[in-house]
């Protein structure tokens, strides 16, 4: 009898009677202490970002073959797209192309013409960043981070801090680097924030990413000029952005008379969820900042600073 | 009923990561189950002695390295729910199949809660309810696990005896 009941449990892991190893409270207390030293040592201490890197890395084989499926589909969609409509996507594109180029035409003259003012000015001539083009692979896995995974990574010469934009706007930033692929946090994320101008007015301010897919713009008095309708630009003072790039407009102002600031509500002008195709832009590069003509009263004064800075400079070059 | 074999288990975890990794969009996002938690969760109940404590730290590393999230919320979070899911596993044989259910609802709840905690600590915002869908449908997959490997409740012929 007794033994039919012991066979009949069989399947059942009968616990051993020996307790081997550690017991699970201990494993579990090992294992939190581990994790949480790991988080602090990730949030803080940003020691963790190549062995993060690194093991990204090797989980990229795995990722290729989670992403086969979706892309077959969309290959599959691709194969069966009707000739007719290849043909007037086709004429639409070249009308586009014919429209943009001889827009192109004058851009040239402009930017040349922009130029040499700039240089009359003795201003910095602001330099054309190079971009490089990137398909947003998915959308990021964390539900609390607005972020896309983009296809180029340090293989592809992508640094973190890049800016991300397409056609109508600014996108983002690439915030982490993958060997493969790079993430890109959106502006409309809690951690981002964008230098910008208000296009009519070039009334500089800050704008932070919100939930709900908006930007706020805080810290701007209650009696600050901006509309309802108005178009955010890039400032290009943060020196990532380049000036002038669409970022949002302007869909809501509360102006509370009891509150110091104005509540400015944006939306942004970038579509990310309408298509794949972004431009990661080249960071410029850091330049160190030369020393101008300076035109004082007591040009000998400014004439033994200039003095003393050589001399460092040749002490450097003496002592690398 | 087959009997697990590390194989077996390691398997199935990598087809959890293959889920996990997939490019989900739309609703798919906010439904989409925590794969590698329910797998987790159905070995550390069903085999023990082939998955423990480090295994789901392990798991949890790996999801941590997927979603791209701070390094180590998921394994804390996987490690706690582990030691949760191992303090009663030798209790599960007086359970019914719908109680095991309840039990492991209660478990995939647990997980998503100090998740949930730890990112709050890391300042992120309060998500919606949207937020705790993964276990409802992790429970589907949890059935789905339960049809394919095996049943943990009693043999309904052992119980008349």
């Amino acid at each position: 009898m007794l033994k039919g009941v012991h066979q009949k449990l069989e399947p059942q892991q009968t616990p051993a009677f020996f307790v081997r190893g550690a017991s699970p409270f201990s494993r579990m207390v090992f294992f939190c202490a581990l994790s949480i030293v790991i988080m602090a040592a990730d949030s803080k201490l940003n020691y963790l970002s190549q062995i993060r890197q690194a093991l990204y890395g090797a989980l990229h084989p795995i990722e290729r073959i989670a992403n086969i499926p979706s892309e077959l589909f969309r290959d599959a969609a691709k194969y069966f797209s009707v000739h007719n409509e290849l043909v007037q996507e086709n004429y639409m594109l070249k009308q586009q192309a014919f429209e943009q180029k001889v827009k192109l035409q004058r851009l040239n003259t402009l930017q040349a013409e922009n130029e040499h003012l700039r240089s009359l000015l003795g201003g910095d001539i602001p330099i054309h960043p190079f971009a490089v083009l990137g398909d947003i692979s998915h959308t990021g896995r964390d539900p609390f981070r607005n972020v896309v995974i983009v296809n180029r990574g340090s293989q592809h010469n992508i640094q973190a801090g890049q800016a991300v934009v397409d056609s109508k706007g600014v996108i983002g930033q690439v915030t982490r680097v993958y060997p493969y692929s790079c993430e890109v946090t959106l502006i409309t994320d809690k951690n981002l924030s964008i230098p910008i101008q208000v296009e009519r007015n070039q009334l500089r301010a800050i704008a932070f990413g919100q939930s709900g897919n908006t930007l706020d713009i805080p810290y701007l008095p209650t009696n600050v000029d901006i509309q309802i309708g108005d178009k955010l630009v890039t400032s290009g003072i943060d020196g990532i952005y380049p000036a002038g790039l669409a970022v949002a407009t302007v869909t809501k102002i509360e102006q509370d008379p009891e509150s110091q600031f104005a509540k400015i509500i944006s939306t942004p002008i970038a579509q990310v969820s309408h298509h794949l195709q972004l431009l990661i832009l080249e960071l410029p590069e850091s330049k160190e900042p030369e020393a101008k003509p300076v035109e004082t009263e007591n040009k000998a004064a400014a004439e033994k600073i200039d003095d003393k800075k050589d001399k460092k400079r040749i002490n450097t070059r003496a002592n690398p | 009923m087959q009997t697990p074999s590390l194989l077996l288990v390691y398997t199935t975890f990598f087809f959890a990561l293959l889920c996990q990794l997939f490019p989900w969009t739309g609703q798919g996002v906010i439904l989409r189950p925590d794969f590698m938690l329910v797998v987790l969760v159905y070995w550390l109940l069903r085999a023990p002695h082939l998955c423990h404590i480090g295994t789901a730290w392990v798991v949890g590393i790996l999801v941590d390295l997927a979603t791209g999230s701070l390094l180590g919320q998921h394994a804390l979070a996987f490690t706690l729910t582990a030691y949760l899911a191992l303090s009663f596993q030798r209790r599960l044989v007086l359970f019914t199949a719908i109680q095991i259910t309840f039990y492991v609802l209660g478990l995939l709840f647990f997980a998503r809660f100090i998740i949930l905690i730890l990112k709050l600590f890391a300042g992120n915002e309060a998500p919606s309810w949207h937020y705790f869908w993964p276990v409802i449908t992790g429970i589907l997959l949890w059935q789905v696990l339960r049809i394919a490997f095996g049943s943990l409740a009693r043999p309904k012929s052992s119980r008349s005896e």
